[in-house]
């Protein structure tokens, strides 16, 4: 038996060696638990290169429609959400892919291995699970080295099935290779980093949510830094994203930029392993703090509860969405400068000549989506509520069901209405500082003002499934806002399905400031929302309240 | 007019998929009484709250708490009842001491005299966040939050799973004190000592049903009584009594179990062999709860 061959070996082992005993067994008992997560990321990232790569032959059937299709990618808007724009000007379908989608890809690429590794180490520790496991012959630093090695696995396979899907569409070999290494590269950066949160919290929640803010700092620095300027600019290369996006495979075919993304993995993984060695099973770096021995006069009922619990959520989201608007409104006058240079026909992208509000529009379908991204994890704090059992106990008072989901619901209704105009406020004055046009702020604030019943719309959603269907809370909340995500940024690019695009709430309003205000789609979608709250909270006093259910 | 019982469930039956977790299963508890409700983990304990509480739903038969429908009325049902579950989640973020609190202004009443008191007593501190907790603090939390309410009735979920002895002894004296009030405990628990010290009645369950109930004192009628005796003459035809049953023999001492209802028979079979010593011990809750789950454990 293989047990009994391998005890002696163990034993034997001192040091070094013994803090990694078991980890074979380990490497196998995750991938077991990986086995629907493993083939659905790994598939799923190669089903979207040949997506793209049987999509855009449909959309641009000609060499003339491709390359009118560029300025999308090459004005300044586009480049932050897409990349640098290498090689644009003699435009293949390779290139479209690589300037346009690859960088997706690649954030694909890292939240996979953001949540592998949290899944397997934190989340663990946090359930006690890890005690259990660590309470047999297995080392102080199995469980995460067992988890880099699933991620390094799992990229390894995500970036060879990139690679081969790339080559299958009819792109050149060596490009298709640095697209894979880069998918291959950014994972485990990733994997290294939340290595490295996972360590700071308690909470696999907080991990995850702060590699994943890493994430997107990193996205937006790439982003500013690649508006500035076609192949991107100094602020591209201080982001893990800018680095591997330079690497501009079927243009230059770059492959030394990826040595500064391994360097920053193998960093991470070392930091990780050296704050792993200070701290206990199942603490954090940051200790407990004594509280009040009495709740404030504020923690009192339903309303005061949620109040509380999820004033974190608001205050760390919300800080995150205000800090992108500003940084963004800042930027405004950057982006007419470069928008300047650009030819005519850009303005088409838009549908105005005015890149300004234009580009205030867009920066609230941003905020729109950010938002509604906030709407979703609160709303799963909620049902977290429910699970573990803390819910029951505030429903064995004479707390009504209606009281209590209805308390947390109005808490991050007020959340977001607060998020998005506080967003659209300071966004409106960065924008207004730099340019020195200040009806830009009363323009970025009704820009806001306009979006907010569609983001409460993705709150009425999910406080009808929450009702009716809490199972599939997540699935349809996260599906949601990838949908708004997807239209805001590629719709027009991609030549969406119309039934795709009304999916996402964020379509119906008017594209204020570029259009005029109209009043009735927002009182439509206001009226959505309003009804879906309602109709979930009758769910919820008929359906049973479930632990771990 | 009597008074309708405080708990009252006729033929409950609820389903979790396939299984069957309450398969109609009977129980009536009158006002001001310790009722002990036993069993092992899985038969159906936790389940029998949760639809007490109007959390879960019956699938068939009927529950009411104080004459009413818990599912309908929860929040009115709740006003007059504290629930401490086996298992006690606290928010990790805030302290033991605003979780009380919290709890006590939920039910509209907050006595901090009270409160503090049964810190002390419980010997927990409220200043520490509930992630700080060992499992027995966030117990003593709830089991504080609930005697602090002053409520008609307590739910205790296996209450002081993980509390120590001294706390055990502090629970009971506490619930004792609740008696004294009035209070109906319906007290869910495997712990055999402690609903031995406390209940009046005592409910069986096994695989979602009540398989007894009564008072200690009537179920140990129902059960054997173990005898030792050490006699003149020996003791081999014990055997062929009827209602003895386990003869066992060490050392000069015969020791074995009678039926309730042949004690008296079988006491004078053994006085005419000459009884140098004796030793009776009435059945103890182990016995009752292996007679109805002795297949299990062998």
């Amino acid at each position: 038996m293989t047990a009994t061959a391998t005890r002696a070996p163990e034993r034997a082992a001192t040091g070094e060696a013994s803090a990694l005993a078991g980890l074979g067994a380990m490497v196998r008992f995750m991938l077991r638990r990986d086995r629907i997560k493993f083939p659905a990321w790994t598939l799923g990232l190669a089903l979207f290169v040949v997506y793209i790569g049987s999509a855009l032959p449909v959309i641009a059937p000609t060499e003339q429609e491709l390359t009118a299709s560029v300025p999308m990618l090459q004005q300044p808007i586009g480049r932050m959400f897409t990349g640098p724009a290498y090689g644009l000007d003699a435009i293949t379908y390779e290139r479209f892919f690589s300037a346009g989608y690859v960088a997706y890809l690649y954030i694909v690429a890292a939240l996979m291995t953001i949540f592998l590794v949290t899944r397997h180490t934190r989340t663990e520790e946090q359930t006690g699970r890890a005690e259990l496991i660590r309470a047999n012959v297995v080392g102080r630093h199995t469980p995460l080295t067992a988890a880099l090695v699933v991620a390094l696995i799992t990229s390894l396979v995500a970036g060879l099935l990139v690679t081969a899907t790339a080559v299958s569409q009819g792109f050149a070999v060596t490009g298709s290779v640095l697209v894979g290494l880069g998918v291959v590269f950014v994972a485990l950066c990733f994997a290294g980093i939340t290595a490295v949160t996972v360590q700071l919290t308690e909470y696999s929640r907080a991990a995850a949510g702060l590699a994943g803010a890493i994430l997107g700092l990193a996205f937006i620095i790439r982003a500013l830094g690649d508006m500035a300027a076609i192949g991107g600019s100094a602020l591209s290369w201080a982001s893990p994203l800018g680095w591997a996006t330079q690497t501009a495979p079927f243009v230059l075919d770059r492959w030394w930029p990826l040595a500064l993304v391994a360097a920053l993995a193998v960093a991470a993984v070392v930091v990780a392993y050296l704050l792993q060695a200070r701290r206990d099973l199942g603490a954090g770096l940051v200790a407990a703090r004594q509280g009040r021995p009495e709740a404030g006069r504020w923690l009192a009922g339903p309303w005061g509860l949620a109040a509380r619990l999820q004033r974190s959520a608001i205050l760390a989201w919300g800080g995150g969405i205000v800090a992108l608007g500003v940084v963004d409104g800042l930027f405004t006058q950057t982006m007419l400068d470069v928008g300047d240079t650009m030819p005519e026909a850009l303005g088409q992208v838009f549908g105005s000549d005015a890149l300004a509000t234009g580009y205030l529009a867009f920066l609230a379908v941003f905020s729109g989506y950010m938002t509604a991204a906030y709407v979703v994890y609160s709303v799963q704090a909620l049902r977290a509520e429910e699970r573990s059992g803390r819910g029951e106990a505030v429903l064995a008072t004479p707390t009504s069901r209606v009281a209590w989901a209805g308390s947390h619901l109005g808490v991050v209704a007020l959340g977001a209405s607060g998020i998005m105009l506080v967003t659209g406020l300071l966004t409106g004055t960065a924008a207004a500082a730099v340019t020195g046009t200040w009806s830009f702020v009363a323009d970025s604030v009704l820009a806001h003002a306009n979006l907010l019943p569609a983001v409460l719309v993705v709150l009425g959603l999910c406080a009808l499934v929450f009702g009716w269907l809490p199972r599939f809370l997540g699935i349809i909340g996260w599906t949601m806002v990838g949908v708004m995500f997807f239209v805001g940024n590629f719709a027009p690019m991609m030549d969406a399905p119309q039934w795709l695009i009304d999916l996402s709430p964020l379509s119906h309003p008017a594209n204020y400031p570029v259009e005029e205000f109209e009043i009735v789609p927002v009182l439509v979608l206001a009226g959505i929302a309003l009804t879906g709250v309602l109709v979930g909270l009758v769910g919820l006093t008929r359906r049973e309240v479930l632990q771990r259910g | 007019m009597s008074q309708p019982a405080v708990i009252q469930a006729n033929g409950l039956v609820k389903n979790f998929g396939n299984v069957r977790a309450l398969d109609g299963l009977d129980l009536q508890i009158s006002q001001g009484e310790i009722h002990g409700f036993l069993g092992p983990n899985g038969a159906g304990k936790s389940t029998t709250i949760r639809v007490l509480l109007g959390l879960l739903r019956a699938d068939g038969g009927s529950a009411q708490l104080f004459g009413r429908d818990p599912w309908a009325d929860a929040v009115d049902l709740h006003r007059r009842l504290a629930y401490v579950p086996g298992d006690v989640e606290l928010w990790p973020n805030l302290t033991g001491g605003e979780a009380i609190d919290l709890f006590a202004r939920l039910r509209g009443h907050l006595d901090k005299k009270r409160r503090d008191t049964l810190c002390e007593r419980f010997d927990l501190d409220p200043s520490k966040k509930a992630r700080t907790y060992s499992k027995g603090n966030r117990q003593k939390v709830a089991l504080i939050s609930a005697l602090a309410s002053q409520v008609d009735l307590l739910l205790l979920d296996e209450p002081t799973a993980g509390l120590d002895p001294l706390m055990e002894i502090i629970f009971q004296e506490c619930i004792r004190e609740e008696q004294a009030k009035g209070t109906t405990v319906f007290l869910s628990s495997h712990i055999l000592a402690q609903v031995e010290a406390l209940a009046d009645r005592v409910s069986i369950i096994r695989q979602g049903q009540v398989v007894q109930t009564g008072t200690l004192k009537s179920m140990r009628h129902m059960t054997r009584t173990t005898i030792t005796v050490e006699t003149a003459a020996p003791a081999d035809g014990l055997t062929r009594v009827v209602g003895v049953h386990d003869v066992r023999t060490n050392d000069g001492q015969v020791s074995f179990e009678v039926d309730g209802e042949h004690v008296e028979s079988v006491l004078r079979e053994v006085s005419a062999l000459g009884v140098r010593s004796i030793v009776a011990h009435p059945p103890t809750l182990e016995q009752l709860l292996l007679r109805h789950y002795g297949d299990k454990v062998a």
